[in-house]
């Protein structure tokens, strides 16, 4: 525990550099990253020791409040203590670029967050919980919003900021329904609710919608697009690869501690969004342009899939299959290994916008040649995102798809079988589309020749940054070819006896058959060796350079596929889903088919800002507007009301005697 | 010991690996023999693809200069991807490469069609982001029906690995479950391998192809690794398709023979499907799956 509080400190002497005057912002940004990055490497530190040493430390108690740490919040420290030691070396190099622009704010902000993240896994009880869970929205948010000079910055931001707050207030009472059935706020006590029925049909779907929200799953994302965008880099990598987990921690607390006893309803209800979210995300990804809304959309999907795996758990359970295990685990490592690569591709993409100063997918093309490693990073990004084996996406991706047929196979009935039969099929569509999505991704921005000018000015990133992206990706090759530790990590946390392959994820306990297993080192061998022996015969093959052929024609760089066009036929598949609104102009119209400059517009509204939020929004005004009228400021009003209210007193005490 | 075992069984599986490959040219040879009889054709000789290939061979690689390293490792991702999904088959020779079950052979194949879907993209011209971009679309649908082909496939069989799948495929399984199930894989293989209704083999019109248009930029070596690969993969679906879903108790070897013969013929029966079309066609399998699922 004692070590926590050393990481703790650390985070704290970051938050108190934004007390240093302007004309030390310079060393305010070093300390504060600094602070940062070495409160996370104890913080990992001692996750890491707790949870694979078996330690369990006595919890650090003032009176009614506590911080304490178990298997569950381990595995969560470990990936926010990874993911923060990563992105505070990117952001020693990235944030210099905000100088003269609030850089102590910056920093200090910062370090509150990832302190807060900390600290909300530390919590003990109900209280702390929810005042970590407040300070950490709040530091998001001044993050979010520390471009506040754009508009859209600050409209995302705000929008942030409501929902976290409706969020937190869904959260609260789920909090306070449970605390006020049991004996006090302490987790311990809340463990031993007294909660009967149709209360705890309330605070599950309180609690679901609090975390649902935060995690972003649909319908509750539509601010999870907007606000990434609009953080600085490292800032959307870090809520994007752990503060999304953080969600995952919490709604796990509520399953495992407090509502123990899951009712078939929640589990297929967790399943279903977990699906659907998926499937919606990944689709809204592959349609954007903007890059960093490619990754924030995918991570809609990611935690969709996270939620599935999880809820594929919890129905096993329910339904009594002794493989319940594996849906947990799944969920578990895939949601450590998303937060290894989407904070990987965040930092890609920041490393884009640093080089080139944009984040218009349309724009770029050929940066390959420009920002040679950040390509090479980006492109183990995409492969792990796009689920490939010998990356550690596919891990995740291949434990979730197994608990879905643990779920097929040892449970009885056709409900079952059609949850299961649904679930592959959307399953089926996010793999797919995830491929596809990051295909257009790091095509666009990488290879090809460049769509405009911009790329020819790019240049690649300072050694802060790249050794970031470097260490990320390394950890995303390693944890994908050598999965045990992530696996092992998992089954710790949820307190399963460890038994494993010496080279792969050997699935004998799951019990879905004979040697079920996933090996990437023997597969990495045998691709390695044949490569070898196919690079010796191509090595020599006689290579001729010249232009594309095109027809007889030169190609200029306006023949190549864009962004938009390379989706256009899955936009096409789904536009009973995404309706898109196409306007187009014709500017100049000398010949019928030759010659003519069309204007093309395209417009793809999120589905459910349109057809949920619009509509509730908009009967929210209407019933503030007519409460207005009761409340005009007209002091005679006033008195009126008073007169009435005193009448009706009068006249019901009058009555009722 | 345990060691030696699994090393043993990996040289099994390269071996009918290595089988499967050197029979692949000949396999799509035999496809389009039948399409020439059914056509009144004689048709080139069945041993025509063997030439292509060596012919391919010996012609230089025509690069363009925008093109990365990408272009270059595509085609030998592609080849060594679906190498080691052939190594991964239910083993007909005795032996099996044990580095994974069926959902790792399906992205292992996933990882050749990312790079080759990437490096479409390279040589910047419309025709290769055409193909890529189809080639995406359908793989958009494809996966989903692959999936239920798998799970209907392993409520039948209790098992995800390959092996563990064809084991009891001994018995025939004429059943409702097992003929819709074989009849959706079919219309899978045909999507998966760009054949007619869905692609175009030997078309050379780049506007009505996906998969030829995606490799228009490649030639000589890297050409012929690409078409080999493409050979090795229909053959590989023909093997599985015969091992794990065709309802019949005959030898392999004839099983993908008639794989190979009903390829031929539903290719001349009909039409490439215009591309929006696809969706409805693999809609059609997918349901078939769903209600194998539920029958079974």
């Amino acid at each position: 525990m004692e070590m926590f509080l050393v990481a703790v400190g650390f985070y704290g002497i970051g938050v108190l550099t934004m007390l240093l005057p302007h004309g030390m912002q310079r060393a305010a940004h070093w300390l504060a990253n600094s602070a940062a990055l070495f409160g996370s490497a104890v913080c990992a530190y001692a996750a890491g020791l707790l949870l694979f040493g078996g330690v369990s430390p006595a919890p650090l108690t003032w009176g009614s409040y506590s911080l304490g740490c178990d298997g569950w919040s381990a595995v969560f420290l470990l990936l926010t203590g990874i993911a923060g030691v990563v992105t505070s070396l990117y952001a020693l190099g990235y944030a210099r670029g905000y100088e003269g622009s609030r850089l102590r704010l910056l920093g200090g902000m910062w370090c509150l967050f990832i302190m807060s993240m900390v600290l909300v896994l530390l919590a003990g009880d109900a209280f702390s919980f929810l005042l970590f869970w407040e300070i950490m929205a709040v530091a998001s948010f001044m993050l979010v919003n520390h471009e506040s000079e754009k508009r859209a910055t600050w409209n995302a931001a705000y929008q942030y900021l409501v929902m976290a707050s409706v969020g937190t207030a869904a959260i609260m009472i789920a909090f306070l329904l449970t605390g006020s059935a049991s004996e006090g706020f302490s987790f311990a006590a809340m463990a031993k609710n007294t909660l009967d029925g149709s209360w705890q049909h309330l605070v599950f779907v309180c609690a679901f919608a609090g975390f649902a929200l935060k995690a972003g799953l649909v319908p509750l994302h539509v601010w999870l697009p907007k606000a990434h965008p609009a953080a600085p880099s490292h800032v959307s990598a870090l809520m994007s690869g752990v503060m999304l987990k953080i969600a995952l921690y919490g709604f796990g607390r509520f399953m495992f501690s407090f509502l123990p006893a899951w009712n078939y309803w929640w589990c297929v209800a967790v399943l279903l969004a977990g699906v659907v979210s998926a499937f919606l995300g990944v689709l809204y990804a592959q349609m954007e342009t903007d890059i960093k809304r490619v990754l924030a959309y995918s991570s809609v999907e990611n935690m969709g899939v996270i939620f599935a795996a999880f809820g594929c758990g919890m129905l096993m359970k329910a339904s009594g299959s002794s493989f319940y295990m594996l849906g947990f685990v799944a969920a578990l490592v895939h949601a450590f290994n998303h937060s290894i690569m989407k904070v990987l591709m965040f930092m890609c993409a920041g490393s884009i916008m640093h080089g080139t100063g944009s984040k218009n997918l349309e724009l770029f093309g050929g940066l390959a040649r420009k920002m040679p490693y950040t390509a090479v990073f980006a492109f183990v990004g995409s492969l792990a995102l796009a689920a490939i084996p010998l990356t550690n996406g596919f891990t995740g991706e291949w434990l979730v798809l197994q608990s879905f047929i643990s779920l097929g196979t040892s449970c009885a009935g056709q409900d079952i079988r059609l949850w299961t039969a649904v679930s592959f099929v959307l399953l089926g569509f996010t793999g797919a589309l995830a491929l596809g999505c990051f295909v257009r991704f790091f095509g666009i921005t990488f290879l090809g020749r460049a769509r405009s000018e911009i790329v020819e000015h790019a240049h690649e990133s300072d050694k802060f940054m790249l050794a970031a992206m470097g260490v990320a990706s390394v950890l995303v090759v390693a944890c994908g070819l050598y999965p045990l530790p992530v696996v092992r990590a998992a089954m710790l946390a949820l307190g399963m006896p460890v038994a494993l392959d010496a080279f792969g994820i050997n699935l004998a306990w799951a019990g879905v058959g004979t040697a079920v297993c996933y090996k990437p080192l023997l597969l990495l061998a045998l691709l390695l060796v044949l490569g070898a022996v196919l690079w010796l015969a191509v090595r020599n093959c006689f290579v001729v350079e010249d232009v594309t052929w095109n027809c007889g024609t030169y190609p200029t760089q306006r023949q190549q596929y864009s962004a938009t066009g390379f989706s256009k036929p899955v936009r096409r598949a789904f536009d009973y889903l995404l309706k898109p609104k196409r306007q187009v102009t014709y500017m100049r119209k000398e010949h019928a088919y030759f010659g003519r400059q069309l204007s093309y517009k395209l417009e793809i509204p999120d589905m459910i800002t349109e057809k949920l939020y619009q509509p509730l929004q908009k009967h929210f005004v209407s019933v503030s507007n007519f409460l207005r009228r009761l409340q005009q400021g007209s002091v005679r009003l006033y008195v009126a009301y008073v007169m009435v209210a005193m009448m009706l007193v009068l006249v019901w005490g009058a009555l009722y005697k | 010991m345990i060691l030696e075992n699994e090393l043993l069984q990996l040289a099994l599986g390269m071996a009918q690996a290595v089988l499967l490959l050197l029979c692949a040219p000949l396999v799509t040879g035999i496809v389009k023999k039948v399409k020439a009889w059914m056509q009144n054709r004689i048709g080139s000789s069945i041993w025509q693809e063997y030439y292509d290939i060596r012919k391919w061979w010996g012609k230089p690689t025509m690069l363009t200069p925008y093109t990365s390293i990408t272009f270059r490792l595509a085609p030998c991702v592609y080849f060594l991807t679906t190498f080691a999904a052939a190594c991964m088959l239910p083993g007909f020779l005795g032996g099996q490469a044990g580095f994974g079950d069926v959902f790792v052979f399906v992205y292992l194949l996933a990882l050749g069609r990312f790079f080759m879907a990437v490096s479409s993209m390279d040589a910047a011209t419309a025709f290769g982001g055409m193909g890529g971009s189809r080639e995406v679309y359908v793989a958009a649908f494809v996966e989903p029906v692959v999936m239920l082909a798998v799970l209907s496939n392993v409520l039948h069989t209790n098992s995800t690995s390959l092996a563990g799948m064809s084991l009891r495929m001994d018995e025939v399984n004429l059943t409702v479950a097992g003929v819709l199930t074989c009849i959706a894989f079919f219309l899978v293989l045909l999507a998966e391998n760009s054949r007619i209704p869905v692609d175009n083999p030997d078309t050379h019109l780049e506007l009505t192809m996906i998969h030829e248009c995606m490799t228009l930029e490649y030639s000589g070596r890297l050409l012929a690794l690409i078409h080999w690969a493409s050979q090795l993969k229909l053959l590989v679906f023909l093997v599985l398709f015969a091992m794990l879903y065709l309802p019949l108790d005959l030898p392999v070897v004839l099983k993908v023979f008639i794989g190979a013969v009903a390829v031929g013929v539903v290719e001349t029966l009909n039409n490439k499907m215009r591309l929006f079309k696809v969706r409805v066609y693999l809609a059609a399998a997918g349901l078939m799956l769903l209600l194998a699922v539920v029958a079974q």
